[in-house]
């Protein structure tokens, strides 16, 4: 967890933000929290390959922050590894719905042909936190993005740190940091969601 | 086949041979003598405020360390060790005294200078074999700063930035120069798109055509409230000295209520009039005019554009960003995207400003996004045997006789420096291809060699003494 936490706070619009601590070690692969949490990042998957995101934005908590710094190269020893202050997505849950709102609209041309997505999702694993019906996820996550014909495919690798909380009975994402591992990317926008 | 005289006659009457936007010898030439000799945008003061602060930037394939020395004086230094080569910084950016070279261990002060070289005395038989004294890394052949702007220029005999710049300095006041303390950067986002360096930067020069269709989504979901077509037709499009912009025209009122019209809080307007000159406020508060986006050649571009960005109210929110469209081959192109903001601006203003810049320009903005499809979409089509049979219509806002469709705004009309035309068209677009043919016709620069370590007439053949 080391590799996820310094960049955790340093968004200036992270104020309003939910502030859970995890606790204690990642769970059990059979514990029951772990298979909901993983059984859940699966079916968001599923939405996000789908480009679903009216029904993905349904499960998006009304205090989530949505947050993926720059990465940087810096000196072994700097202490940091994202561009302060800077980030790709530093998103509320209005920004998110701004974004969604985008795409439902018939003039979010990027998107029109769709790109076809495949997210994977691998080394899942689950911790309590200091509030009670809040869980911390963590998880890998590479986006295989292909465009057109005979374009390059991209290629998006991050880990991500989510923070899923249960309201009603049901998961809702409150946190997402997402520690994207290239630091120039090669997709030519970001007009998908990690 | 055309031959390049042909090609640039044909881009000097607005007919533009669309293999341009992806031919390997074109991007060859634009190496050879446009790129050797143009002012290179790397960096901002503002990025490296303490001594030993540095950045590592690019101008095409050579790696500059932009670092702050002791002193406080900045400079910008070739990454290369003057041994063996290697790489003496690796990283993108950090706070350091000296730079060790990992192959043999030499190293150099933050100002260059060379500090270390081990076993000078036995393996050079010390200043006799190797002049220590007075090495240091090579700089840049020269760098200079306006408005805390820092650029490059790989050409020994370049004129200076400022007369380069000439007379768009007067837009570039808006962007760079809203209090005494300047702006500052941050970022910048970086990625790469399968699109010719060209295309952005004639985008961000003129095209307010593209406005209203390709950005309709975001005045569908209530982003931004200005690009509707009837709206955009009505700006002006302006070309000063070696750069061009697009403006909104804006609703009636004074200079500070059509500030505060586009989010401005009192105490920064306050500082814009105390600071700017008489026709800079003019071209607002007479005028009309607000600059958005803009470029400056050969590949640096401006934003100013001001979205609503909270839920709550109609209130908007002004961002201002600065970008480099970095060309990496002829069909690709890395952006080097940084949000800029007022130093002495209200803390809440730049955390609002910060969030406008994310929700619109950059890797995730929403008017980017549908942008770069386009781009790399021209770029693929670019390609073929049809695109040399092309030349592109950009003859907009001009006659087949040359006589502008309207003509050019009037100094009563108009208080800004340059020429202005209200209205769509492409008089930026071909200025700046204009400018490129001007360079693209130039002998190649020609650049002495540094020799390193050696006291010049004193060195003797290696052969000559034997082994």
């Amino acid at each position: 967890m080391a590799q996820l936490r310094p960049h955790a706070n340093s968004s200036p619009l992270a104020r309003h933000a939910p502030t859970t601590m995890r606790t204690g070690e990642a769970l059990s692969f059979s514990d029951e929290l772990h298979l909901e949490a993983h059984r859940w990042l699966v079916n968001e998957s599923y939405l996000l390959d789908a480009q679903d995101y009216g029904t993905w934005l349904e499960s998006i908590a009304h205090d989530v922050h949505y947050f993926m710094p720059v990465r940087v190269t810096t000196a072994l020893g700097a202490g940091y590894s994202t561009s302060p202050g800077m980030a790709h997505w530093d998103e509320n849950r209005y920004s998110l719905e701004r974004r969604v709102a985008r795409f439902q609209t018939e003039h979010a041309w990027t998107e029109d042909p769709p790109s076809r997505l495949r997210h994977f999702i691998t080394n899942v694993r689950t911790f309590r936190t200091d509030v009670e019906n809040e869980i911390a996820v963590d998880s890998a996550v590479l986006l295989f993005r292909s465009r057109g014909d005979v374009n390059e495919p991209s290629l998006i690798s991050a880990g991500r740190d989510d923070l899923l909380r249960k309201v009603d009975g049901r998961w809702m994402l409150a946190r997402r940091h997402i520690l994207v591992d290239e630091s120039v990317l090669r997709t030519q926008n970001l007009a998908i969601f990690l | 086949m055309d031959t390049i005289q042909q090609v640039l006659a044909d881009v000097r009457r607005g007919m533009i041979p669309a293999h341009i936007y992806n031919d390997a010898e074109i991007f060859e030439l634009e190496k050879e003598r446009l790129f050797s000799r143009a002012w290179m945008f790397v960096g901002h003061e503002s990025e490296i405020p303490q001594p030993g602060d540095y950045v590592v930037r690019r101008v095409l394939e050579d790696s500059f360390i932009i670092s702050r020395d002791e002193q406080g004086t900045i400079r910008a230094l070739f990454n290369m060790c003057l041994h063996r080569g290697m790489q003496v910084c690796r990283a993108e950016m950090g706070n350091a005294s000296h730079f060790r070279c990992p192959y043999h261990g030499w190293s150099y002060r933050n100002d260059g200078r060379i500090i270390g070289l081990p076993f000078h005395k036995e393996a050079y038989g010390g200043e006799e074999g190797f002049a220590r004294k007075g090495a240091t890394l090579l700089p840049a052949p020269n760098l200079a700063n306006y408005n805390g702007l820092l650029f490059v220029n790989m050409d020994p005999d370049a004129m200076p930035l400022d007369e380069y710049l000439g007379d768009f300095k007067f837009y570039l006041d808006y962007y760079t120069k809203q209090s005494a303390s300047g702006i500052e950067l941050r970022g910048p986002q970086r990625w790469r798109i399968k699109a010719n360096w060209k295309i952005g930067v004639e985008n961000f020069a003129g095209d307010m055509y593209h406005t209203p269709q390709t950005h309709t989504s975001v005045v569908e979901i209530g982003l931004f409230r200005e690009p509707k077509a009837e709206k955009r037709k009505d700006g002006m499009t302006y070309w000063a000295g070696r750069g061009g912009g697009t403006t909104y025209k804006l609703p009636p009122g004074d200079l500070e209520e059509r500030l505060a019209y586009i989010g401005y809080p009192p105490e920064m307007i306050e500082r814009m009039k105390q600071l700017w000159s008489t026709d800079q406020l003019q071209l607002i508060g007479e005028d009309a005019f607000m600059i958005s986006a803009a470029s400056l050649f050969p590949n640096m571009s401006f934003v100013h554009n001001w979205p609503k960005v909270e839920e709550e109210g109609d209130e908007v929110v002004p961002f201002i960003s600065l970008r480099m469209w970095q060309p990496v081959s002829e069909n690709e192109t890395e952006v080097m995207s940084w949000f800029a903001v007022d130093a002495e601006a209200p803390e809440e203003f730049k955390e609002l400003s910060y969030k406008a810049y994310l929700m619109c320009f950059g890797s995730t903005g929403m008017f980017e996004q549908d942008d770069v499809e386009n781009w790399v979409s021209l770029t693929n089509t670019a390609k073929g045997s049809m695109a040399r049979r092309l030349l592109l219509n950009s003859r907009m806002g001009m006659l087949n006789d040359g006589t502008p469709v309207v003509p050019a705004l009037t100094r009563e009309e108009f208080s800004g420096a340059g020429s202005a035309y209200v209205g769509y068209s492409e008089h930026n677009q071909r200025n700046f291809l204009q400018e490129w043919a001007d360079h693209l016709e130039k002998p190649p620069v020609v650049a002495p060699s540094h020799a390193v370590g050696i006291t010049n007439g004193q060195l003797d053949q290696y052969s000559s003494k034997g082994a």
